[in-house]
């Protein structure tokens, strides 16, 4: 009976068709099978020849279709007929061309077949690191194009530039740069080298300095709105929702079997993870609504209890914090000592103590972290959240706390006065330098750590378990899982180190894209050889926003120590392109100043408060109205729902009545 | 996909397939590579025809728990002509749009073929997805009734077309898991 309803009929007309979502045409057309004579007749003009392929028939309908409106083409005008054959060349070239550029994408074959064999969800961990490859090597192209260009043109004696000159009437007592120790701080590695003021050219000077932080407010620019272009997609999705996002069972159902898998083994993880995840689906809605029902008295016990162990949380993360301080502060001091003084092992490891220290700190919370969180009593999916979110807090946080404590170093001054310089130019006549340092040697030890645990953990695990796969402790032990979310903060730490090293020491993206390089290839042969899939998997969606959320945070905490060693820490005056200036941002306000007058005093009504306030309340009225407007459609949607549902009963309604009026005429003449 | 020949396809054909389909030139090679490989020998690759049992044994399909489900709408008669397997290759492309994908994927879904996915075809599904000896009658209750609670927009226990529609494209993940990238061997 329900089939034969106009609304089934017009949607069942609907699904042989395509709703094209082209604007320029008008009507839908009608299947071939029934209506054919309407066929003919039934076609608009302004019909675009891409959108027979998303025709729900089979190849040779289409084809009909494609030769009835060749032959319909005849009867156009000619301007129609041009119109629409440069269309369809346009089409087809823009076709080709992304054909071309699909096949320039990096490491395509490597991914598709980790899909195939893992998954999507690890495979948008390869394609995350994917993209990090292409940020950091766009970032270092900046960077190239802007500073390291002019400074090869002048070293290869291609234009005339003059050099920062050291101002006489500065009184700050500069170290002469012979004390430096290494070879690396002369090179164009570091900040130091950069000594050039201005590149002649034929018309114009090039300011280098105004270059170089150009570069990094681009480059940071640059990289907020990447990562914020490709987490639109999964945030978008986020908001239509009204309910738990991700979590929804249709999506679980529908769209939960991987349609690209082809391995017999891999079929049957998916199967048991697809069993895991809705059972755990299911318990975690019993514990919600078990949470619900508790009584007010074990509440206050639950919320006791967790306030206790979250200061127990913040006390592991405050001792971890002091331990790092008091690691650099202990490196720094003994670095200056006479060198050559020391064993070389020991020389490495007070240099090195700071990463050690931080590398220990992050190998240890996690774990104190998951046993705790065992205590606080929250649903199963919450508990996985919150422990990530406490671990790349950790993992980010302690960047900032080296980058801060070396900060407080630079700008002490306990015996030697800091009035003249601004900053403790005794035991850091090139502070940048230093920093870029520090940055350096964060990254390389992160590659050497990452390399080791690879070589001298994974494979020697996978061996034992092949080869002495009797003995029980093994067994319990077993093969390696890919762990996916401590793959992916070790890679956001790594971005983060580059991405506040990188004004320090302008090559470290370049360095950063061959680390990348390499950890994607050491973590592709670590997953193929030694790991075996997990049973519990993340989805693809869920793991993108994920892994973008993260990096975002990683950016929001190197843009902090950025801007406040830019606009607060005097610059060194004893190298780099800013000992002119007093703070690194100098450099802006002093090239406004040579602006046309006009110019600048439009710079200026922009910047200030007359313009800034009445702007930001206007941003303030439009931000509420978008939010008055999703408001309200979302009761629209609510009441549109409630709607429907009366609308279904109406029509049940109506039918049972047909159905017993029917039998009744039935009745009625057979009784007769 | 590299290793696909060139073999007695002429050039007009392959332009109107790419014309016709979401598939890229390669693609289609590859998938008549295939498809001679299985057909019998010395037919034109026109007019031979496989069995829904050959295609379910591709690689693409074999561990596919919808296999039979997806034979039976691709094909005609039972049977496969090679324009059908290409029709099956351009839905599951990834250059598909996404209403062609839905508009397959409702017509998979409905097991009874009543043009509706009812309780006993939402039950069916989700056996085939879990495919384990010992899932109980509430489980599976449990999950039917999740999904109905989620998407019967008009409470009648059944998902319409156009319900199935509004929950597929709120799905997020439906685009990337109803994709096969290779139909080789």
């Amino acid at each position: 009976f329900l089939q034969e309803l106009p609304s089934y009929r017009s949607i069942a007309r609907r699904r042989t068709t395509i709703l094209s979502r082209d604007k320029q045409s008008g009507t839908l057309l009608k299947p071939t099978d029934s209506y054919s004579s309407q066929l003919e007749g039934g076609i608009t003009e302004n019909f675009n020849s891409q959108s027979i392929r998303k025709y729900a028939l089979n190849i040779s309908e289409k084809r009909r279709l494609r030769n009835i409106q060749e032959t319909q083409m005849k009867y156009l005008s000619e301007w129609d007929q041009w119109k629409r054959y440069s269309s369809k060349s346009w089409k087809r070239f823009i076709g080709k061309a992304r054909e071309m550029t699909t096949h320039l994408e990096l490491w395509r074959e490597d991914i598709r077949s980790i899909e195939g064999k893992f998954g999507t969800g690890i495979q948008s961990y390869f394609s995350f690191l994917r993209f990090l490859v292409l940020l950091n090597l766009v970032i270092f192209l900046i960077i190239f194009m802007l500073v390291l260009l002019p400074v090869l043109l002048t070293k290869y004696n291609i234009t005339n530039s003059t050099f920062v000159l050291i101002p006489e009437h500065n009184q700050c007592d500069l170290m002469p740069l012979t004390l430096f120790q290494g070879f690396l701080e002369e090179t164009c590695l570091f900040y130091g080298h950069y000594t050039i003021d201005g590149v002649k050219f034929h018309n114009f000077t090039y300011d280098l300095p105004l270059a170089y932080l150009l570069s990094t407010i681009a480059y940071l620019a640059l990289s907020l709105l990447w990562i914020v272009k490709r987490s639109v997609e999964g945030f978008k999705i986020n908001l239509i929702r009204s309910e738990e996002h991700f979590q929804s069972y249709c999506n679980k159902i529908f769209a939960g079997w991987d349609f690209c898998i082809t391995n017999r083994s891999m079929a049957d993880l998916k199967h048991s993870s697809l069993r895991y995840e809705l059972r755990a689906d299911l318990e975690e809605e019993r514990i919600r609504q078990k949470i619900a029902e508790r009584t007010s008295e074990e509440t206050i016990r639950i919320y006791s209890l967790r306030l206790f162990l979250n200061c127990i949380v913040l006390a592991v993360l405050a001792a971890c914090f002091y331990a790092i301080y008091r690691a650099t502060i202990f490196s720094q001091e003994h670095m200056k000592k006479e060198i050559d003084k020391m064993v070389f092992g020991e020389n490495l490891l007070i240099l090195y103590l700071p990463s050690i220290v931080i590398t220990l700190a992050n190998f240890i919370t996690p774990m104190i972290f998951a046993k705790i969180i065992h205590y606080e009593d929250y649903s199963p999916g919450f508990e996985i959240r919150l422990t990530i979110l406490r671990c790349v807090f950790m993992r980010l946080a302690t960047i900032c706390v080296l980058v801060f404590t070396l900060g407080s170093k630079i700008t002490s001054c306990d015996n030697y006065s800091c009035e003249l310089c601004g900053y403790n130019q005794k035991l850091y006549p090139c502070w940048e330098t230093q920093v870029g340092q520090e940055m350096y040697k964060l990254m390389i030890f992160d590659l050497i750590i990452i390399l080791a645990v690879t070589l001298f953990v994974d494979f020697p695990r996978k061996l034992l378990v092949t080869y002495c796969s009797s003995w029980k402790l093994i067994q319990c032990w077993g093969q390696q899982e890919f762990a996916i979310p401590d793959n992916v903060l070790g890679i956001v730490y790594g971005q983060t180190i580059c991405w506040i090293g990188a004004f320090f020491s302008p090559l470290l993206p370049a360095i950063a894209t061959l680390k990348f390089i390499i950890i994607f290839y050491v973590k592709e042969m670590s997953l193929l050889y030694t790991c075996r899939p997990s049973p519990r998997q993340f989805r693809a969606s869920n793991s993108n926003f994920f892994f973008l959320l993260v990096l975002l945070i990683g950016l929001c905490l190197a843009i902090i120590p950025l801007t406040i060693s830019m606009a607060r820490i005097p610059s060194s005056k004893a190298c780099g392109p800013f000992t002119n200036f007093n703070t690194t941002w100098e450099v802006v306000p002093k090239t406004v100043s040579t602006f046309p007058s006009s110019l600048q005093s439009l710079v200026y009504g922009v910047t200030s408060e007359a313009f800034a306030v009445p702007f930001f309340m206007i941003i303030c009225l439009i931000m509420f109205y978008f939010i008055a407007l999703a408001g309200a459609h979302k009761r629209v949607v609510v009441q549109l729902r409630e709607q429907l549902s009366l609308e279904s009963r109406d029509k049940r309604y109506l039918i049972q009545k047909l159905t017993e009026a029917q039998k009744d005429v039935k009745n009625r003449v057979d009784g007769r | 996909m590299g290793q696909c020949l060139r073999h007695q396809m002429h050039w007009e054909d392959l332009e109107e397939y790419q014309a016709l389909t979401f598939l890229t030139r390669n693609e289609i090679l590859c998938i008549h590579d295939t498809f001679l490989k299985l057909c019998p020998p010395g037919k034109y690759y026109k007019e031979a025809t496989l069995t829904t049992d050959q295609v379910s044994s591709l690689p693409a399909l074999r561990v596919n728990p919808f296999r039979d489900r997806i034979c039976k709408v691709f094909s005609h008669n039972n049977m496969f002509s090679f324009e059908d397997v290409l029709g099956m290759a351009s839905v599951f492309s990834e250059q598909a749009c996404p209403s062609l994908k839905i508009e397959y994927a409702f017509r998979i879904y409905d097991f009874n073929e009543n043009g509706f996915i009812d309780e006993e075809d939402l039950q069916r599904i989700v056996f085939r997805l879990l495919n384990s000896d010992d899932v109980s009658e509430d489980l599976l209750a449990d999950l039917t009734s999740h999904v109905l609670s989620e998407s019967d927009l008009d409470n009648d226990n059944m998902l319409s077309f156009s319900e199935f529609e509004h929950a597929m494209a709120k799905s997020p993940d439906f685009m990337n898991s109803f994709r096969i990238h290779f139909w080789g061997f």
